[in-house]
């Protein structure tokens, strides 16, 4: 009898684990498709080939102009799902994705993009020109909630916001079925346009929007099951954890070497070991591995690859109202050894630099870097006059060690400081409202000279606290305005003379990522991540 | 006792709305929001941070807000994520069973082996068995949740290839039994073991307490078998203070564990509200918050209620007794 009750009460116990599997959103099968996913499915009695993809952060919305954070997490999911004009490679060339070539138009005033004639959405209706053009239309409509709209503010009828100005002509217009007109307020090469904005301009399924008013745009059901245009399809998701896409058989660069690409958001300190045990193919961004943890993939059989061009830049953020002096900010770089700090940080994989501009920008105006010169840095502290203010350091905990670091060279040159250990919010929260002097952070950098300076010298926006901004407005107000290269390189010139002088931020380095993946996939061109699209429909599943 | 009942529910009300405040108060003090990390990945510029400012009102008072968002409570509404734009509802429902599944599993192996091994501990102290409950008691107590996560993973993932080391099923897969068992083993061994100190800690010492009690020498007195003194007499009487501890775990099992669930990539309520935390979606924490609240009260006031069925003095109040 007990061993009866014992059976009864395991099989109930193994009926609630089975019936508390967890709920997804599934996607709604769309017309004129055959399975849910629309992919070629995997015959019964195959088992679906599957990328297991990680990912340390959550993405926020599935709409991608709904975005709160912008984030690249968030932006590796939309390059999936939705198409994008053009595709970045790493070192800032470009290569044919939603339009299949590009040229400038109207005296260099407009951008005609030739879309791929072979390009659809997910429920099989083809991408044209006036899907674009709608999108673009929408987004900049005042009344639609859209996050992000400034991406747009590049665009003739637009104002600075990006929101569409009544009665005039908005710069998105479908010449016909396949051509479309970007028309700017600026001279602009469709590379440079391409290069700054194409991670975030991706074509919408305006055919199944146009009953919604642009105000309810975002609350609409269609993006908890996205329709896009992308490699991939959607399939479910559970928010914030996991999402599974599968591959879109029809997508007009060619079909993915997969069936199923399932992301998953684990913490970052699992991500190697998952893939080691063979839990994860790849992970985002890029697949990056910290120096130290390279023997360790190595033996495990994992492939270690070496990044090609630089992908984050990092930088010591200075408060210039606590910090006034420039000659005190110019002997806190002095007083950095920035060849020991990337050592500590990145191993042999960073370069130090003086500038945010990347070596490869064809702006380039130098490196202006200085080296590590503690009595030089004493010796401006005290033509400051310097009086051994103690400063507040805020860092995030993976950087305590750098920060430890940074303080000991600090203190080498007389300058105390105090470290906070804080999360990402809280440093920048505290650098905008002045709790801290100094805070370390780091940037997916981009190939356009001004990818860093332009957005951080704002009155809105002003994170160095610099007290009068109008010298930054009009240096770089010079460079967008530069007629041709040369011009816009004695600009970056000039602007980077000032930025030497004054020093409101200290750049550190350009680290270039280590690479790791499984042998299990392939054809991963994982450095053109930092432009945070990746070419999902080339890669192999083994 | 329904007087007891309704007395027990007037004062977890005030409790229950007190929690609420305090969190969105903290939260409003707490440093950042999450227009802060807006740039941090992209080209923000002023007018996309005050767009989003206003849409999810944080430019609006603190009280404001906090009113506006127990209107939508009292109307069932937790609102809409911060981040995602969807239902916080729908978020937390999407998380609760696989906390539940996760945590659960974890203690309830965790009662199953904690009350005998205290038991036996307590019955035959400076035994083999006793030692073994010191042994797990101090396992529990001094090993980190996330070190023996790693080490775990380590040794059975990385090294055996035995176990999965992520995921709650195998992707690509809709999601079997065995497969959630199998993915199920480690993390929920993470929660049992953590679990267990307490456990067997709580269990020896309160069979210690009985064993000196006169009703149980009395029952020696009358020949009772050893079995039958042991799980009548003496698990009976320090069911209380066992089943206290018990019943205090049932707020860990709907709120889930933040490490193990980050590290086996778990998709839980810890896990989602680490996350929430980190993005300052207000909106999912204080979401997450009322489940947890809601829970916690909901449990002592079980609690209470077992207390005042089994001790009079309890329901009528000692004075009264």
């Amino acid at each position: 009898m007990k061993k009866l009750v014992a059976l009864t009460l395991s099989l109930a116990l193994a009926g609630a684990l089975a019936a508390c599997a967890p709920k997804q959103t599934q996607t709604p099968t769309p017309a004129g498709s055959d399975s849910p996913s629309g992919a070629s499915p995997a015959p019964a009695s195959q088992q679906p080939v599957v990328i297991n993809y990680g990912i340390s952060n959550p993405w926020d919305s599935l709409m991608p102009y709904n975005s709160p954070s912008g984030s690249n997490y968030s932006r590796m999911v939309y390059d999936k799902l939705y198409d994008r004009l053009a595709y970045v490679h790493a070192d800032g060339a470009l290569t044919p994705r939603g339009a299949v070539s590009w040229e400038s138009a109207d005296g260099g005033l407009a951008v005609l993009f030739h879309l791929d004639a072979n390009a659809a959405f997910h429920d099989g209706t083809p991408v044209t020109a006036q899907h674009w053009a709608d999108t673009i239309i929408r987004m900049t409509d005042p009344d639609c909630p859209t996050l992000g709209r400034s991406a747009f503010a590049v665009l003739a009828g637009t104002d600075g916001t990006g929101a569409a100005v009544e009665g005039e002509t908005l710069g998105a217009q479908a010449v016909d079925e396949l051509t479309l007109k970007l028309t700017f307020k600026a001279v602009t090469t469709p590379e440079d346009f391409l290069i700054d904005k194409n991670r975030e301009y991706y074509v919408l399924p305006t055919h199944l929007m146009a009953d919604t008013p642009a105000a309810n745009t975002m609350e609409m059901d269609l993006w908890s099951a996205p329709v896009g245009s992308g490699p991939c399809r959607f399939e479910s998701e559970v928010m914030g954890s996991t999402i599974t896409l599968s591959a879109n058989a029809g997508y007009q660069l060619g079909a993915p070497g997969f069936d199923r690409l399932v992301i998953t958001v684990m913490d970052k300190s699992s991500l190697l070991t998952a893939l080691i045990a063979g839990d994860l193919d790849y992970y985002a961004i890029g697949g990056s591995v910290a120096a130290d943890s390279v023997s360790a993939a190595s033996d495990a059989g994992l492939t270690v690859l070496e990044g090609t061009v630089p992908n984050t830049f990092y930088e010591l953020m200075l408060n210039n109202e606590t910090i006034s002096d420039p000659r005190v900010r110019r002997a806190m770089e002095l007083a950095l050894d920035k060849e020991l700090l990337a050592q500590q940080s990145v191993g042999s994989y960073g370069c130090v630099t003086g500038t945010s501009v990347l070596p490869d920008c064809a702006s380039y105006a130098g490196d202006y870097n200085v080296s590590y010169d503690l009595e030089g840095a004493k010796a401006l502290l005290e033509q400051a006059g310097y009086d051994g203010t103690t400063y507040r350091l805020a860092c995030a905990s993976n950087r305590a060690g750098l920060a430890a670091l940074m303080q000991q060279q600090f203190q080498e040159a007389g300058i105390p400081i105090t470290i906070d250990t804080v999360d990402s919010a809280t440093m920048f929260s505290g650098m905008a409202d002045g709790t801290y002097d100094m805070g370390i952070a780091s940037h997916t950098p981009s190939a356009l000279p001004l990818w860093f300076v332009e957005s951080r010298f704002t009155e809105k926006n002003n994170i160095f606290h610099v007290q009068d901004l109008s010298a930054y407005e009009t240096l770089i107000q010079a460079v967008k305005d530069a007629p041709d290269p040369t011009a816009r390189q004695a600009a970056v010139q000039a602007l980077e003379d000032y930025l030497a002088q004054e020093r409101p931020f200290v750049p550190l380095w350009f680290g270039t990522a280590l690479h790791v993946q499984s042998p299990t996939v392939s054809n991963i061109d994982y450095t053109s991540a930092s432009f945070s699209n990746e070419n999902v429909w080339e890669w192999v599943k083994q | 006792m329904v007087r007891y009942i309704r007395r027990r529910l007037l004062t977890v009300i005030p409790v229950f709305f007190g929690i609420t405040l305090f969190v969105f108060l903290f939260l409003d003090l707490g440093p950042g929001t999450i227009a802060d990390l807006m740039g941090d990945g992209g080209n923000f510029s002023d007018a996309d941070r005050a767009a989003l400012e206003t849409r999810l009102s944080l430019d609006q008072p603190m009280p404001v807000r906090y009113v506006r968002w127990l209107g939508r409570l009292l109307q069932g509404d937790l609102g809409t994520s911060f981040q995602t734009g969807r239902s916080v509802s729908e978020s937390i429902a999407q998380r609760v069973v696989p906390s539940l599944i996760l945590t659960g599993t974890g203690v309830v192996l965790a009662i199953l082996l904690a009350v005998p091994l205290g038991m036996a501990a307590a019955w035959r102290p400076r035994s083999g068995w006793d030692r073994l409950a010191s042994l797990c008691s101090m396992a529990s107590f001094g090993v980190p949740g996330f070190l023996l996560s790693l080490g775990l993973v380590y040794l059975f993932s990385v090294t055996l290839g035995v176990l999965p080391s992520a995921r709650m099923y195998t992707n690509g897969t809709t999601g079997t039994l065995p497969d959630l068992i199998r993915h199920l083993i480690l993390p929920a061994s993470v929660v049992c073991i953590s679990s267990m100190g307490e456990l067997v800690k709580q269990t020896r010492s309160a069979c210690l307490e009985t064993l000196g009690e006169d009703y149980v020498r009395t029952a020696w007195a009358k020949g009772l078998r050893e079995r039958s003194v042991l799980v009548r007499h003496v698990f009976r009487g320090s069911l209380i203070p066992v089943v206290t501890t018990i019943l205090s775990h049932i707020p860990h099992i709907i709120g889930g564990s933040v490490v193990v669930e980050r590290v086996f990539g778990w998709p839980g309520m810890g896990s989602l509200m680490f996350s929430a935390i980190n993005n300052r979606d207000f909106n999912l924490v204080m979401g997450v918050t009322v489940v947890i609240a809601l829970t916690v009260l909901g449990t002592n006031l079980l609690l209470d209620l077992v207390y005042g069925f089994v001790d009079p003095r309890v329901r009528h109040g000692r004075s009264q007794v």
